[in-house]
């Protein structure tokens, strides 16, 4: 059984991205949001398990959608994969409570290594 | 819509590609400076040559713009230019953590401009497998006249121009520093080549 997954991303190309590095049996099912707000309805109407999340976007951000996962008690694996780099994002992202910090861009080897690590493969 | 505007795919792909560079190039900052960088999404324009100047010269309290060129292969070229506000100006020394003395602020921003530059330009360059060379960073006081003349001394033609805008905050000290990067109409063309073969990938 492949777990339902979201796909946070303001670029198409970065959610392309996200997509072909998935395990080939979680591809189907994956949806995807363009942005926090978005983001924050499907995760809330849909039982969303795995949730992979840009941080830089116009609007609800990813830091905002992490606090709206806080906020609503939605239990859900988060997977930030961003360019905002820097050690203090990075440990912020985790404080609120992300899995893991992936950089970009996402390698495929690199995303399954990481969905192993934490039991969802 | 011109030869030289982007596509939504390509704009799309360009953004993509820039939120990687400044993502490392923030990251860069933020250790030379121990500090954290606040990043906005990067603004990507089509602008004409008599529009750039004055948007160039509207920003205010502009105290001082760093210009650098640079260039890479299959064509693709271009300007940097990393404008300061006039607040920030005291600023620079304490985060650069120069003793009084040791540079000028002169010195002091174009020490901050080309690492800002470099990083950026090369984590971009090697995404699309290019590499990039620079001229040597310029100075121009903000002076309206100054600017004028320093863009219409450069090689390129300026019609039309793609205006890169990213904006770097340091939190702490409320410093804040605007990357334009103006790509010349050639080069644009260049560049949507580069943006369709990655395209192609996907």
């Amino acid at each position: 059984m492949s777990p339902s997954v979201l796909i946070c991303d303001d670029s198409n190309m970065a959610r392309k991205q996200v997509l072909r590095s998935l395990p080939e049996q979680w591809k189907t099912s994956a949806q995807t949001a363009n942005n926090g707000a978005e983001a924050l309805t499907l995760l809330r109407d849909n039982s969303i398990e795995v949730l992979f999340l840009d941080l830089t976007m116009p609007g609800i951000d990813g830091i905002g959608v992490l606090q709206g996962i806080k906020k609503l008690n939605l239990n859900c694996s988060v997977f930030v994969i961003s360019a905002d780099i820097q050690p203090e994002m990075q440990a912020k992202v985790k404080a609120l409570g992300a899995k893991e910090f992936i950089r970009k861009p996402v390698k495929p080897d690199v995303l399954i290594n990481h969905l192993q690590q934490h039991g969802l493969l | 819509m011109s030869e030289f505007h982007l596509t939504e795919d390509q704009q799309d792909c360009l953004q993509e590609l820039i939120n990687i560079a400044m993502g490392q190039a923030s990251d860069q900052l933020a250790r030379y400076l121990d500090t954290f960088v606040y990043l906005k999404v990067p603004s990507i324009e089509s602008i004409d040559a008599k529009d750039l100047l004055q948007t160039l010269s509207q920003q205010q309290n502009t105290m001082a713009v760093v210009s650098q060129g640079f260039f890479g292969y299959e064509g693709i070229r271009g300007e940097a230019l990393l404008s300061y506000q006039e607040e920030d100006s005291g600023r620079i020394g304490d985060l650069l953590g120069y003793e009084p003395d040791e540079l000028s602020q002169d010195e002091q921003l174009i020490d901050i401009s080309s690492i800002l530059t470099t990083t950026f330009l090369n984590v971009f360059a090697r995404q699309i497998d290019n590499q990039m060379s620079y001229n040597a960073p310029k100075l121009l006081p903000s002076v309206q006249n100054c600017l004028s003349e320093h863009l219409q001394e450069m090689t390129f033609n300026w019609d039309l121009a793609l205006k890169i805008n990213i904006n770097y905050q340091v939190t702490d000290y409320s410093f804040n520093c605007n990357m334009i990067l103006l790509i010349p109409e050639t080069a644009i063309i260049n560049i949507k080549k580069v943006l369709d073969r990655i395209l192609a990938e996907f």
